[in-house]
C-alpha cells in the first residue's frame, strides 16, 4: 500500500448529553456533529458543494440499531436533511454492531483508495436513550445471535462478557482475587482518564477503586456473573465524525491553509477479521490455543504487519472496553503481555495514563461512553487527536503511533486501525 | 493554603448538607464530621449522602455527631468548617461564635448562604478567621449541579481565595464562579430577576393564561429545562420571597421594581401553598382514580386551580420543531420575526435577561464568563452570551435589545463586532440547554 489516507480532523458530541431529554432526535445530533466537524477542519458547505459537483466527496454513516431505538432506517439519507450540499452525494449507511463506525471508516478508506473521491466524511451515530435500559439491553442482544444468545435474557451482553472473564480465569488459571482486582483497576483507570476529557459522559461521576472493587449490592449490582455495573460501558447518546482525505486532496488542503502535509496524521494500516458468531463457538474454536480470541489477535497482527510496526512502536491504545473483561484480553492481543499475564501489566501501571503503554487515555467506552454505532469513529477521532497533539488535558506526550481496536458483538467483528505520521 | 483533609459539615441532615458532604467525602476523599441537632438526624444525613452519590464506600469517612456533644472536637480537628444551617443571621452568627472559639488558626470556614451578607457573617470571627472565611454557595443537588459561587468579602485573604477556588475546581470538581459579596451573588440575582418579573407579568396577563401562559412563552425552546414559574414552584415560594425581598431592599439598579414580589405570591405563601414541597403552589398535581395525573395551575383572578391549559401558539410550535432538529439559529430567527403579544413578551424577556446578566459584570463578577457559568451550570439556562451569538452576534443582539426597549449594557455596547461573544463553549455546549418540549 503506497497511498496514504490522511485524517483532517473531526468532532464528537458531548457524550454527557441526553438527547431524548432535550427533545431532540438523532437528526439534531447529526446536524451538530457535521456542523462542528466542518468548523474544526475549516471546510464550509460551499467547499463541500463544489467537491460534490465534481463527484469528489462521499459521506459514510455508521449506525447500529436506528430501526429499534429510533424506528428509523435509511440513516444515510439524513445527510440531505442537514444541508443541500449533500444532495446528490454518494452516501451509505454501514452496520457491524458496535463496530459500525469502523466498518464505515473502512468503506471510506476503500473509496478513497479506488480514486473515486478525494474527501470522505465519516460519521457514527447512535441515540440510545429513547428507551429504558432493559429494553435497550434487549436491542443490544441483536449484536449477538439473538435467538440463541439473547432472547428472553435481561442484559445479555454483560452475561456474554462475564463468560469471557470466566474463560480467562479457567484457561489461564489466574488467582481469582488478583483477576477481579485487575478488572476493578481497569474500570478505575477508565473513569479517572475520563475526568480529563471534556466530552466524556462520566466526567463528573464519582468512582474510585474501592467502589469498583465492592461488587454486588444496591450501588454496584451484578449484571452478568462476574460483571457488575462498574465493569460496564455506558448507555450513551452520541455522535462522532472525521474527515478522511486522499493524498492529493490533503496536499491542496494543506497548501491552502499554510500547513505542512507532514503535520497531518495518516491511517497507517487497518484490519478486519470476523470470528465465529456465538460466544460458545469462539471458545470452542480457540480451545488449546494461547489466545481466547484469536481473531482479535490476528486483526492486531495484520495491522502491525501492514504498517510494518510492532507493539514497541505503539505509544498508546484506544480499546473497546465495552466491559472490563474485553479490555483485559485486549492487553495480550496488542502484545503488551503474553496471554494470561494481562493482570501483571495492570498491576505494574503499564496501561495507566502515565504508563509506558497507556490504554484509553480518553476514558474508553466505560468512561467516555458507548453510543454503539459512533464508538469506532470516536476512537479514530481520539487517536487522531493524540497523534496530532491536540487532545488537550488527555494528551499523551510524544505520541507518534496509536492503535485502536473496535469490536462488534462478542468480539465477532474485530477492527483495528493504526494512526501515525506519514 | 494548608491541605484540607478533615471537614465539619454543620447541617448534615439537610439536602444541601448531605449532598455537599458526599462531594467532599467522595471526590475529596476527606474525613467528614456530619453534625446535626440529633445523632439520628446526623445518621440520616449519611444515608442521604450515600444515596446522592450512589456509593456506600464513603460511609467509613463519615462521623455522625451532634452540635451539643461533638462540635468542639469536630471543629478542632477540621481544616474546613462548612456551615449549611438555616438562612438566618441569628442562627448562623451564634454558630460562628462557637466556631471561632474552637477552630485552629488557618482553618477555612464557609457558609452555603445564597444571599446573606458574607462580610456581616465574617465579623463574628477573629482576624485569622475572617481571612479564611468565604461564601461557598453550592447548588442543589450538588452531585448534579456542579456550580459553586465562591464569595469573597473585604476581610478575606485574596491569595487564599484563589487557592481555595482552585481546590474546589480540581479536587471537588466544581465549576467555580468567583463573586463579590453582593446581594444574592451572581446566579440568583439574574435568575430571580427574571422569575419575579415573569411572575409580575403573569398577573398582568392573568386573563390571557397567566402563570401557565408565561411558562409556555419562556419554555424549553428559549433555553431552559423548566419554565421560570415552574422553577419558582420547584424551589419554593418562601425561598423566592426571601431572595427577592432581600434584592428589593438592598439593590437599586434599573431592575429594582422587578424585584417587588407580586401580591398573589404573598397570599399563596400565607396559605401555606409554597410549591412542590407543600404539594400546592403555583401548580399542583392531583392523582386520578385510574392512577393518571392531572396538572393544575393557579388562576390569579379567581384564586382557584384550573386544569393546566394546552396552548397552541404557532411561532412557539415552529421554534420547538427547529430545536428538535438541532437548528438553533432557525429557532431564534422564528422568535425574532414572529408577530403577536406572546412573541413580544418572549423577546422582551430574552432581551432583559441578556441585558441584566451583562450589566452585573464589574459589580458582582469580573467577567461575563462568570455570569455565563452561573446561569448555565447553576440554573441550566442558556447563558446570555450564547444567546447573543445565536441572535446573530453583537450587532444583531444590540438591535434585538433596542427593539425590545431594553437597556443595552456597556459590555455589549462596546464589544467587538467580529468575534464570538460566548467564550466558554469548551466547558458548556449551550445548545444542550435548549429543549423542544
Amino acid at each position: 500500500m503506497n497511498k496514504n489516507i490522511y485524517i483532517l480532523g473531526g468532532e464528537q458530541t458531548d457524550f454527557q448529553r441526553n438527547w431524548a431529554k432535550e427533545g431532540k432526535s438523532f437528526v439534531a445530533m447529526l446536524r451538530e456533529v457535521v456542523d462542528d466537524s466542518l468548523a474544526k477542519v475549516d471546510i464550509d458547505y460551499a467547499e463541500l458543494n463544489t467537491l460534490n459537483k465534481a463527484n469528489d466527496v462521499a459521506a459514510f454513516i455508521g449506525n447500529f440499531a436506528g430501526e429499534l431505538y429510533n424506528k428509523q432506517g435509511h440513516f444515510s439519507a439524513f445527510f440531505t436533511e442537514i444541508n443541500e450540499a449533500f444532495y446528490g452525494m454518494p452516501c451509505g449507511r454501514y452496520e457491524a454492531a458496535c463496530a459500525s463506525g469502523s466498518i464505515a471508516l473502512e468503506a471510506a478508506i476503500n473509496k478513497i483508495l479506488s480514486n473515486e473521491i478525494g474527501l470522505a466524511l465519516v460519521v457514527g451515530v447512535e441515540s440510545m436513550k429513547t428507551v429504558s435500559p432493559s429494553v435497550g439491553g434487549d436491542f443490544l442482544g441483536t449484536a449477538a445471535y439473538y435467538d440463541k444468545e439473547a432472547k428472553g435474557l435481561d442484559f445479555p451482553f454483560p452475561k456474554l462478557f462475564g463468560k469471557l472473564a470466566d474463560v480467562a480465569l479457567a484457561r489461564y488459571k489466574i488467582d481469582e482475587t488478583r483477576f477481579m482486582d485487575a478488572l476493578a483497576e481497569i474500570s478505575t483507570i477508565n473513569y479517572a482518564n475520563a475526568k480529563r476529557n471534556p466530552k466524556a459522559q462520566t466526567r463528573n461521576w464519582f468512582m474510585n477503586k474501592e467502589h469498583a472493587s465492592k461488587r454486588g449490592g444496591e450501588f454496584n449490582m451484578d449484571v452478568g456473573g462476574r460483571i457488575c455495573i462498574t465493569d460496564c460501558s455506558q448507555v450513551t447518546d452520541g455522535s462522532a465524525s472525521v474527515f478522511l482525505a486522499s493524498e492529493e486532496y490533503a496536499e491542496s488542503y494543506a497548501k491552502k491553509r499554510g500547513i505542512s502535509l507532514a503535520d497531518i496524521p495518516v491511517i497507517k494500516s487497518w484490519a478486519n477479521r470476523i470470528a465465529p458468531l456465538t460466544f460458545d463457538k469462539k471458545v470452542a474454536e480457540s480451545k488449546g490455543q494461547p489466545y481466547i480470541l484469536p481473531w482479535t489477535r490476528q486483526a492486531v497482527l495484520d495491522a502491525y504487519k501492514k504498517a510494518n510496526l510492532s507493539v514497541d512502536d505503539i505509544d498508546l491504545f484506544e480499546t473497546h472496553d465495552c466491559f472490563t473483561s474485553s479490555e483485559y484480553v485486549a492487553i495480550s492481543a496488542f502484545g503488551i503481555t503474553e496471554p494470561g499475564k494481562e493482570h501483571e501489566a495492570i498491576e505494574e501501571g503499564i496501561i495507566d495514563f502515565k504508563g509506558i503503554k497507556p490504554i484509553n487515555p480518553s476514558g474508553g467506552l466505560i468512561g467516555v461512553g458507548h453510543p454503539v454505532g459512533a464508538s469506532g469513529v470516536r476512537m479514530m477521532l481520539d487517536i487522531y487527536k493524540q497523534v496530532k497533539g491536540v487532545a488537550g488535558d488527555y494528551q499523551v506526550e510524544n505520541t507518534k503511533n496509536a492503535l485502536m481496536l473496535n469490536l462488534g458483538g462478542s468480539a465477532t467483528t474485530n477492527m483495528v486501525f493504526i494512526v501515525g505520521r506519514s | 493554603m494548608k491541605e484540607i483533609k478533615t471537614v465539619t459539615i454543620l447541617g448534615a441532615n439537610g439536602s444541601m448538607g448531605s449532598g455537599s458532604a458526599a462531594i467532599l467525602a467522595g471526590f475529596g476523599g476527606m474525613k467528614v464530621y456530619m453534625l446535626a441537632r440529633t445523632l439520628e438526624k446526623a445518621k440520616e444525613g449519611i444515608t442521604k449522602a450515600v444515596k446522592s452519590i450512589r456509593s456506600d464506600v464513603i460511609i467509613e469517612q463519615m462521623i455522625p455527631g451532634t452540635y451539643e456533644s461533638d462540635l468542639e472536637v469536630a471543629i478542632e480537628n477540621s481544616d474546613w468548617v462548612f456551615e449549611l444551617l438555616a438562612e438566618d443571621y441569628a442562627v448562623k452568627e451564634s454558630m460562628l461564635q462557637k466556631i471561632n472559639k474552637y477552630k485552629k488558626p488557618g482553618t477555612v470556614v464557609s457558609t452555603v448562604s445564597s444571599g446573606l451578607s458574607i462580610s456581616r457573617l465574617a465579623a463574628n470571627l477573629d482576624e485569622d478567621g475572617q481571612k479564611n472565611y468565604f461564601g461557598t454557595h453550592f447548588f442543589n443537588p450538588p452531585y448534579k449541579l456542579v456550580l459553586c459561587e465562591l464569595v469573597a468579602h473585604p476581610g478575606s485573604d485574596s491569595v487564599l481565595f484563589k487557592e481555595f477556588g482552585g481546590f474546589l475546581e480540581t479536587k471537588l470538581r466544581r465549576v467555580v464562579v468567583y463573586t463579590e459579596d453582593k446581594p444574592a451573588f451572581a446566579g440568583n440575582r439574574v435568575g430571580f430577576q427574571l422569575m419575579n418579573e415573569v411572575a409580575q407579568y403573569a398577573k398582568q396577563y392573568a386573563d390571557k393564561g397567566g402563570i401557565a401562559l408565561m411558562d409556555e412563552i419562556l419554555s424549553g425552546y428559549t433555553g431552559r429545562a423548566m419554565g421560570p414559574l415552574a422553577t419558582v414552584n420547584f424551589v419554593g415560594l418562601d425561598v423566592h420571597k426571601a431572595i427577592v425581598d432581600n434584592l428589593y431592599e438592598t439593590t437599586n439598579d434599573f431592575a429594582h421594581e422587578t424585584f417587588k414580589m407580586p401580591e398573589y405570591f404573598e397570599e399563596l405563601i400565607n396559605a401555606g401553598s409554597l410549591g412542590l414541597k407543600s404539594k400546592v403552589g403555583l401548580y399542583k398535581i392531583e392523582k386520578n382514580a385510574d392512577g393518571s395525573k392531572t396538572k393544575f395551575v393557579y388562576n390569579i383572578e379567581t384564586r382557584e386551580y384550573d386544569i393546566c391549559p394546552k396552548f397552541n401558539i404557532l411561532f412557539i410550535q415552529e421554534a420547538k420543531a427547529k430545536i428538535g432538529d438541532g437548528d438553533y439559529q432557525g429557532a431564534l430567527d422564528i422568535i425574532k420575526n414572529a408577530e403577536g403579544f406572546e412573541a413580544e413578551l418572549c423577546r422582551y424577556f430574552l432581551a432583559k435577561y441578556i441585558s441584566y446578566s451583562l450589566s452585573l459584570v464589574g459589580e458582582v463578577v469580573e467577567t461575563k464568563e462568570m455570569i455565563d457559568m452561573a446561569m448555565g451550570f447553576g440554573f441550566n439556562w442558556v447563558p446570555a452570551s450564547a444567546l447573543v451569538d445565536l441572535l446573530g452576534g453583537v450587532a444583531a443582539a444590540k438591535e434585538f435589545l433596542k427593539a425590545a426597549t431594553v437597556e443595552i449594557p456597556d459590555l455589549l455596547e462596546e464589544a467587538p463586532l467580529d468575534q464570538k461573544f460566548y467564550q466558554i463553549n469548551d466547558i458548556l455546549d449551550a445548545r444542550s440547554l435548549f429543549r423542544s418540549k
